[in-house]
């Protein structure tokens, strides 16, 4: 029989007590989603976008370096790289164990290198990135071919197209140039928020100099992935444009400094070369032979190439124009004789006998001429280098006046050129012996005599005696020296302005009867720098041979061992007739060289020539044959035949 | 007669109507859920087979008068028994799980219609029942009529499934009727047991308490689908982010995206409005439900309505609570919404037995 709800009165009330109790339920349940979407929607948006969205590092195309009429040096070639994302490859491992080292099997065959070098890449990263991990550069077109023929088996190789710095000539201007590499901790630290973990940066030189302009700013694009790592389209709007870096106009001319390279690798020579702007300190040439090749650098996973360039005996790293300490030798001469005719303890007509050597403090010093010179002045002393006259300079000034005048012509100090490394050189004084030289902190004034014709504690780099040479031509004003010209900016072009660090008032006619005998020097017969003469330029300037073991005696350079031979200065200037504006200087320096005269003074002519005389001269090396210029890209510069 | 002409008339089309606009939100969801990653659009095709054969079913439930059924309650319950054992013996593994049944092409789940035939069971136990608590004997029979299905699909083994009886048991309880001094006790029980339950539990089962307490700990284990689905509807907002929009789907963020989790793919991209119009919906139909339990002609007709509406109720509410994590992960799909066959199917005739009871409240046996 059946029962009807009529007589359920306690049905009825349970009934109302559960339809209550859902009501309530699902007041609560839209209240959790109103806490959900509409107090909290902002953080759960945010959480989205970082869910669904991955950035994609679009590389701006650092900028270009020039020379100073325009011709590239410096520039970016596209390229392909090999990256691995982690983010696709977890989940395969995760599926197949044995991915990993299929993986790195399939790598090693691809890439020609053993499976220890590619794990070795692989463990390199140790930050777990959403960055593709870069474990390769530079592929073949034949490595992408493969790479890509094994996409579905190995979904997480990425051929990613790059800019790969590129400079076309080598080691041309390496020293200049610098190079760029992989950003490490410190850089990173030291640009917060513009930089990433495997961002390229400047690491010497100009590259590293001028980074904050050639740099640009990297753009990105963000893709949408699904939660396989899977790439699916782009997501444009947040699309970011990478903004490309400055060009850097260097003050570099380019068939200078060719020319310059050019000859301390046909004569085999190791030294240094600047060629400067007296007019306001633009560096028109800076050489450091031998040098290395940038191209190498600017490559990641190469230690080999690192043992190779560390190992090399000539330090093809160094950049000997403003790293290189040398005894400036003679070539101090010309500031002896400033400072002498300046302080007044010799006027341009004092002359002193010199018989071949002579007595100071109690000591025989020798002159380099063993039958002497006889009757010398200032223009004499300079033009025959004689050593007894500057002795007698020297011994008359005492060493604080002669390093107060060398410090206000540019030497003992920075030239602050825009270049990295540079360093000091050393200035001896009472006072530096006093603080500085522990072994003997008394200075004798005999030292003083070797100070005066550029030996004992003196260490200056090419680039200072450049400067100083500068500050002789143009009559007293120092300038910084620097390699960049101008930057190219949005169009506008940032223009580096001559900046005068100090100026020396010099007598007139001490700064003549200086000029006069550097003039004499290169023009006159009898002078040492003969070499350098060019007919109607006025060619003016100092030889300098430093001795770089006592000899007993005097001994031929050319009978010694190579590590033994003297190095070779020469210092200069011109135009230098009287009456003239002096605008190049061309300090060439030669390690174990042998004689300033002989071995210094004929590129500074070269230089000369080519600035002055035959702008058409054609090149001995054709770099507009590409073979050449692939040879010379590689670092095997080919040597032209002699032309002479 | 089986079929009553007379009282066709008298069915309730808001109901219906309702329970038909659910499943249609839940095509589009679905949809939505699965364009992008199956273009061929066979889920949403089939679930739209599955809301044809559900309604047909659903005419089918009511017109035929409950009462028959309630009559053959006892015959459909050993058939239902019947498929359950023939899993245990003959079922194939899915999932490391016996609990589908293989016909041809097609495939469904015994325990989903045992779910139907256990609340007819009940009802009948009901109707000849009366008294407004429950003795011992009853206690008993009613304990027998859920814990036997129960018994089969834990062996299966299906949690969740089994889980899903829960409503029963709380219908029978509360509706059949607990004395206090019985409530009281069972609470007693369960205050000192939970403790020392919690010091019996292996680690991995307390960790997927902890876990569920507080998903953030560990958003890529086992917390992931909860902070995913989370995500998923707080990035919705108010408004959503429209029809087609949402990413965390599409791009298969969320797991089960389609069936369990359906409901995250309304709040991201219909927003915090979508929600409350579908629970708006929801809480129509069961408290539709409800009213025409009271009204109901006889007992049987009142616990059959109860009992039906419980497991409506129940995967409602664990599954909206799951998705914003005020409940734990379990695979209780929501109600004509949530992509599948047998589910899909089970509550087109619940809705139809429901709406059955209501269309006969006047009619005279």
């Amino acid at each position: 029989m059946r029962v009807y709800r009529d007589d359920q009165k306690f049905l009825q009330f349970r009934i109302n007590a559960l339809l209550w109790g859902i009501t309530a339920i699902f007041v609560f349940l839209a209240g959790s989603f109103w806490f959900v979407q509409g107090v909290q929607a902002e953080k759960y948006r945010g959480l989205s976008e970082a869910n669904a969205l991955r950035e994609i590092e679009i590389p701006a195309k650092r900028g270009l370096i020039m020379d100073r009429n325009g011709k590239i040096l410096a520039d970016n070639q596209p390229a392909y790289s090999l990256g691995v994302d982690r983010v696709v490859m977890r989940p395969i491992v995760k599926r197949d164990p044995n991915h990993r080292a299929k993986l790195i099997q399939f790598m090693s065959t691809v890439m020609g290198l053993p499976p220890q070098e590619i794990e070795a890449r692989f463990e390199k990263v140790k930050v777990i990135r959403e960055d593709p991990v870069i474990l390769a550069e530079d592929l073949s077109m034949i490595q992408v071919a493969e790479i890509q023929s094994q996409s579905i088996i190995f979904p997480e190789l990425n051929i990613i197209p790059v800019q790969r710095r590129n400079y076309p000539y080598g080691t041309m201007a390496a020293h200049v140039m610098g190079f760029i590499g992989e950003v490490n901790d410190k850089e990173l630290a030291q640009h917060p928020g513009q930089m990433e973990q495997g961002d390229l940066i400047g690491k010497r030189g100009v590259e590293l100099m001028y980074d904050n302009y050639l740099r640009g700013k990297d753009g990105a694009e963000y893709w949408e992935y699904d939660s396989h790592g899977r790439r699916l389209s782009e997501y444009v709007p947040a699309r970011k444009l990478p903004i490309g870096g400055d060009n850097v106009y260097l003050t570099i001319d380019f068939e200078l400094q060719r020319r310059a390279e050019q000859y301390f690798v046909e004569n085999e020579m190791v030294g240094a070369a600047v060629a400067l702007d007296p007019r306001n300190g633009e560096v028109l040439a800076m050489v450091s032979s031998p040098a290395y090749n940038p191209n190498v650098y600017s490559r990641r996973f190469t230690p080999e190439v690192y043992k190779v360039i560390q190992s090399n005996p000539f330090k093809i790293e160094l950049n000997r124009t403003i790293q290189g300490l040398y005894s400036p030798g003679s070539v101090f001469k010309n500031i002896m004789a400033i400072a002498g005719l300046a302080e007044g303890v010799v006027n341009p007509s004092t002359a002193f006998h010199c018989s071949g050597s002579g007595v100071f403090f109690g000591r025989r010093f020798r002159c380099w001429k063993r039958e002497g010179h006889g009757e010398v002045n200032v223009q004499r002393a300079l033009k025959v280098s004689c050593d007894i006259y500057f002795y007698n300079v020297g011994a008359r000034l005492g060493v604080d006046k002669i390093n107060k005048h060398s410090q206000s012509l540019a030497l003992g100090k920075i030239s602050k050129v825009d270049l990295d490394g540079e360093k000091a050189g050393l200035l001896p004084s009472t006072e530096w012996a006093r603080t500085k030289r522990k072994s003997a902190p008394k200075w004798y004034p005999s030292e003083t005599i070797s100070v005066a014709i550029g030996q004992g504690p003196l260490l200056m780099t090419p680039l200072q005696v450049a400067n100083s040479m500068a500050a002789i031509a143009n009559g007293g004003k120092v300038y910084r020296p620097h390699v960049v010209r101008t930057i190219n900016r949005g169009g506008k072009q940032l223009r580096v302005a001559g900046e005068v660090l100090s100026e020396v008032k010099l007598q007139q006619g001490a700064l003549e009867g200086v000029r006069r005998g550097l003039w004499a020097v290169v023009n006159e017969p009898g002078g040492t720098g003969g070499n350098a003469r060019i007919e109607g330029l006025g060619v003016s300037g100092k030889t300098g041979t430093v001795q770089v073991i006592a000899q007993k005696g005097w001994v031929k350079a050319e009978s010694l061992a190579f590590k033994f031979r003297d190095h070779a200065w020469f210092a200069s200037y011109a135009p230098g007739d009287p009456g003239q504006v002096p605008s190049m200087v061309v300090v060439v320096f030669v390690e174990h060289g042998g004689h300033g005269g002989s071995d210094a003074a004929p590129l500074a002519k070269l230089l000369y020539e080519s600035r002055y005389k035959d702008k058409g001269m054609s090149a001995r090396l054709d770099l507009n044959n590409p073979e050449t210029l692939e040879q010379i890209k590689e670092g095997d510069l080919p040597l032209p035949p002699k032309a002479r | 007669m089986i079929i009553r002409d007379r009282a066709m008339p008298s069915v309730d089309l808001n109901f219906i109507g309702t329970a038909i606009v659910i499943a249609l939100i839940g095509i589009v969801l679905i949809y939505s859920a699965t364009w992008f990653t199956q273009p061929s659009l066979t889920i949403v095709k089939r679930q739209i087979l599955w809301v044809g054969i559900g309604l047909a079913l659903m005419i089918l439930f009511l017109v035929v008068d409950y009462h028959v059924m309630v009559d053959i309650a006892p015959i459909l319950y050993g058939i239902g028994i019947a498929m359950l054992i023939y899993l245990m013996v003959f079922g194939r593994l899915t999932a490391n799980v016996r609990s589908w049944i293989h016909i041809g092409p097609f495939q469904f789940q015994p325990a989903e219609f045992m779910k139907v035939f256990t609340a007819l069971m009940l009802a009948r136990f009901f109707d000849s029942n009366d008294r407004a608590y429950l003795n011992f004997r009853s206690f008993l029979m009613v304990t027998a009529i859920i814990g036997v299905p129960v018994g089969f699909i834990i062996i299966q083994p299906d949690f969740g499934t089994a889980a899903a009886f829960f409503p029963l048991v709380a219908v029978a309880m509360f509706f059949g009727g607990i004395r206090p001094k019985i409530w009281v006790a069972a609470l007693l029980i369960l205050a000192i047991a939970l403790p020392i339950g919690w010091t019996q539990l292996k680690p991995y089962q307390k960790e997927r308490v902890v876990t569920f307490l507080n998903p953030e700990l560990d958003p890529l284990g086992d917390g992931y689908q909860v902070t995913q689905a989370k995500i998923a509807i707080g990035s919705g907002g108010i408004h959503g982010k429209g029809f087609k929009q949402g990413t965390q789907a599409r791009l298969d963020f969320i797991p089960e995206h389609h069936t369990d989790f359906i409901f995250s793919v309304l709040g991201e991209e219909w927003g915090f409005i979508g929600v409350v119009i579908v629970l708006a919906l929801y809480l129509y139909l069961i408290l539709q439900a409800l009213t025409f339990a009271k009204k109901a002609r006889d007992r049987a007709g009142t616990f059959l309505v109860i009992c039906l509406i419980s497991f409506v109720i129940f995967h409602v509410i664990i599954n909206v609570a799951m998705q914003i994590g005020v409940l734990p992960t379990t695979g209780i799909p929501l109600p004509l919404i949530s992509y599948g066959g047998s589910s899909t199917m089970m509550f087109f005739i619940v809705a139809g037995l429901i709406a059955n009871v209501d269309m006969r409240r006047f009619v005279n046996a």
